[in-house]
């Protein structure tokens, strides 16, 4: 037996790249050669070890992305935080003249962060989310039960338009598919039928959430838990 | 890079040494979080660079930063993954948001299981990666590369590198026996 054939033939099954010959041929050697066993399950570890090794050093020889703009600022605070520049130093004068200064310095600061809290009370009112609907039944969509569905998923989110889809691929591109431009919380609510299964996935500031509810005989509290998790995230 | 002129708190010298090490610190975190959390990938990259920061003045050589901030990336990376799967198992049931993208989970090492990368100190993971960096040498590091990354079948990896197709098991053993002499298996470790 050639070790190194032994040795790319289970490169092959361990990267799922084998044909079906291939595989036989290797459970036959490892078969007739029960130390071939231990031999395979040591190249296991090691394909296991270099996947995790390898995006770390390939991660030192990276030379994209750019350096984000606002990244610049934030860590040059960092640097004069931590390693001391020192600052300005304070302003010459008397003791008399310097509690005056902070005394105007602090009514100055309190009026700012007075009107700051009125503008952002005025502007700040959270968007609220953009929420899409769909309804996936592959079993076609002509029974009543789909209809009270239909109507409840509609009752729930009466600002949305309720989609139906018959094919489990077609529902999976509408999952994947994020409208919006990141400003508003965007919420994808899908009940999978066959599955029995109402799952709602979403992204807000950046960051996507997502939560099943197992639909067992009360389908219209699956809706409000739904509709409750969905305001815990969003806030809307 | 001048490491005296950033442990001088040289505000040019960190402003190269941040566009030389954001790619590191980036593709690091990516490696770890862009299946799960790929919104949080820029993030953890600038937390790495500020615990770089504060960790520059114990460094002796410019050679020691690149390993250090992709290490200090991976550990924040993968504690951020805890932390994630932690409070998505406990607020009920849920599905991952497309792990791995097509390829799915299959053969694919568990992003927080303790392999030698995740339980390794920041220090001694950065030191065993400056070795494995030092003692890879080409073409076996892309070779490997091409092969556990990108997934490219020998064929292909020998078309690439333009060599005999029967070399490319021969840099690949030599390669995992570097990365099992450098790191140590599993359970050695």
């Amino acid at each position: 037996m050639n070790d190194d054939h032994f040795f790319d033939l289970a490169m092959k099954v361990i990267a799922g790249q084998a044909t079906e010959a291939e595989r036989a041929e290797l459970d036959g050697l490892v078969a007739r050669q029960p130390k071939l066993k231990t031999e395979f399950e040591r190249q296991q570890a090691d394909v296991r070890l270099a996947r995790e090794v390898l995006p770390l050093v390939s991660a030192t020889q990276a030379t994209t992305p750019e350096l984000p703009a606002y990244a610049r600022g934030r860590l040059q605070t960092k640097v004069r935080q931590t390693l001391g520049r020192p600052e300005a130093s304070p302003p010459a004068g008397t003791d008399e003249q310097r509690r005056m200064m902070w005394r105007w310095r602090w009514l100055l600061g309190l009026a700012t962060a007075a009107a700051a809290v009125a503008l952002a009370m005025v502007l700040w009112q959270a968007p609220a989310p953009m929420i899409q609907v769909a309804l996936l039944d592959t079993a076609g969509a002509s029974r009543g039960s789909d209809a009270k569905e239909l109507a409840g998923l509609q009752q729930t989110w009466n600002k949305a338009q309720v989609e139906s889809f018959s094919s489990a691929e077609k529902a999976g591109a509408w999952e994947t598919n994020w409208p919006g431009d990141g400003r508003r919380a965007v919420v994808k609510v899908l009940y999978d039928r066959p599955a029995g299964e109402l799952r709602v996935l979403g992204r807000w500031k950046g960051k996507p959430f997502a939560k099943t509810f197992v639909v067992e005989q009360d389908f219209a509290a699956a809706l409000n838990q739904a509709k409750r998790f969905i305001q815990e995230q969003t806030g809307g | 890079m001048n490491l005296r002129a950033l442990q001088a708190d040289d505000a040019a010298a960190w402003d190269d040494a941040f566009h030389w090490l954001w790619p590191v610190a980036f593709s690091a975190a990516q490696a770890k979080l862009q299946p799960y959390l790929p919104a949080e990938v820029e993030d953890v990259a600038i937390e790495s660079l500020e615990a770089l920061v504060e960790k520059v003045r114990s460094l002796k050589s410019v050679e020691e930063l690149k390993p250090l901030v992709a290490s200090i990336a991976h550990h924040r990376a993968v504690s951020r993954l805890r932390e994630w799967f932690t409070k998505t198992r406990g607020g009920g049931k849920t599905i991952p948001l497309d792990p791995l993208g097509e390829g799915g989970l299959a053969d694919c090492p568990d992003p927080v299981a303790d392999s030698p990368p995740v339980v390794l100190e920041q220090k001694e993971l950065a030191q065993r990666l400056r070795r494995t960096i030092g003692e890879l040498r080409p073409p076996t590091d892309a070779i490997m590369m091409d092969r556990f990354i990108s997934e490219l079948s020998y064929e292909e990896i020998a078309r690439k590198h333009g060599i005999p197709i029967g070399s490319v098991g021969v840099y690949l053993k030599r390669g995992l026996e570097t990365l099992r002499r450098i790191w140590g298996r599993r359970e050695e470790s």
